[in-house]
């Protein structure tokens, strides 16, 4: 079971939160695999099978931009920087270090 | 008839039409290379103002300077940080929100202020690093495009023209100001030094931060050219169309910070501003 999740009393469950783990009715038997969705109809029968409260993975934080967005906007505010140029090889320097802190490319020490 | 060229006349004619600064500002920022300042009278004049207070004492004991006990007084803050930080957070809590915004349509007066306090959080970062005096480097970080406002606030028709001019051929700022008006934000930023009666220090680090490897620029002109830069790299201001100027190489060598030194002076940068932007731009 994953160890980011809260037990939401059914009132406040809502369609669209993922079980953090199965949820077994009285004898045993698995109503809902960990990891499912909720929706408007489980969380009924989840009612109907008296069950008070699940488990409930917590909101995933927001997900990161993905690398190929950052280097978009990352090669748009160095727009004016030729890597080639090597006349200008400060700015060049400048945004290898901003690419590797945003990117979080391991640095050499 | 305005003629197609400003001179610094121009800015001076109109610093009547500048905001003025609370007069304790004024006198602090002026006091900057004096050594015989009655601090304990200055702190006294600062806390008659009570805005002005409140929002130094929440630089103050902002996590950026670390307090273990929170300063209620600004002659507390003095003796926490010592005089000169806290003189620089008075002058950065009064300048912030003395220019009126939205004079002039098409000027972001938000990502004006996010750039300038960043810029100031990587100079004090820099400052730290290269053992040169941090608060010296904040203030002029903060200052530094400060004449950009003068043009703003002075000639917004004409500035709204050289932000299109600016867009249009994706230049940067300053090449469309000195085109179009003549002049640029240095000189506006220079002659409003010269009227506010900013100590040479800040005039220098103002009028050299485009020209920093001209003779007599100073290291502070090296400092605020580099950390502007690094905002831009940053992102941080807010522009879409943001840009990263040319880096001057010599500038960059100066400081001879190593790569890992560099990540470090991003990281502190990011964490300073977003907390020093909610007190000063709230």
């Amino acid at each position: 079971m994953s160890d980011s999740y809260e037990l939401v009393p059914l009132a406040h469950l809502y369609p669209g939160m993922v079980l953090a783990d199965a949820l077994l009715d009285a004898h045993g038997n698995v109503l809902l695999a960990e990891g499912a969705r909720l929706s408007e109809a489980t969380i009924l029968s989840l009612a109907k099978h008296g069950i008070g409260a699940a488990p409930v993975r917590r909101s995933t934080p927001l997900a990161k931009p993905d690398a190929g967005a950052l280097q978009q906007r990352l090669d748009h505010l160095f727009r004016h920087n030729d890597r080639d140029d090597h006349a200008d090889w400060a700015t060049g320097l400048l945004r290898r270090y901003v690419e590797d802190y945003r990117l979080h490319r391991e640095v050499e020490p | 008839m305005n003629s197609p060229h400003l001179n610094s006349a121009d800015i001076l004619g109109g610093v009547d039409d500048l905001p003025s600064l609370p007069a304790v500002v004024m006198e602090l920022l002026g006091s900057i290379d004096q050594e015989d300042i009655d601090i304990a009278v200055l702190a006294k004049k600062v806390s008659n103002d009570p805005a002005l207070t409140a929002k130094t004492l929440r630089l103050v004991n902002s996590s950026a300077f670390g307090l273990q006990v929170k300063a209620t007084t600004i002659q507390q803050a003095m003796t926490f940080l010592g005089f000169e930080a806290t003189r620089n957070l008075i002058t950065a809590a009064a300048l912030t929100g003395c220019f009126p915004a939205g004079r002039c349509p098409g000027f972001n007066d938000k990502a004006f202020w996010r750039h300038s306090i960043a810029t100031a959080a990587c100079a004090r970062a820099l400052a730290r690093r290269v053992r040169f005096n941090a608060d010296y480097a904040f203030t002029a970080g903060l200052l530094h495009d400060i004449g950009r406002l003068v043009l703003v606030s002075r000639f917004p028709e004409r500035y709204q023209a050289v932000l299109s001019l600016r867009d249009k051929n994706d230049s940067e700022l300053i090449d469309a100001e000195r085109a179009l008006l003549g002049l640029d934000h240095v000189d506006a930023g220079v002659a409003l030094a010269q009227h506010w009666h900013f100590s040479d220090t800040m005039r220098q680090a103002i009028a050299y931060h485009h020209a920093p490897e001209a003779p007599g620029a100073g290291f502070l002109a090296t400092i605020v050219h580099v950390a502007s830069a690094v905002v831009h790299a940053l992102d941080l201001a807010g522009n879409p169309d943001e840009l990263v100027p040319r880096l001057s190489s010599v500038t960059w060598t100066a400081l001879g910070l190593t790569e890992d030194a560099w990540l470090q002076v991003f990281h502190e940068t990011e964490l300073q501003f977003e907390e020093m932007s909610a007190i000063l731009m709230a």
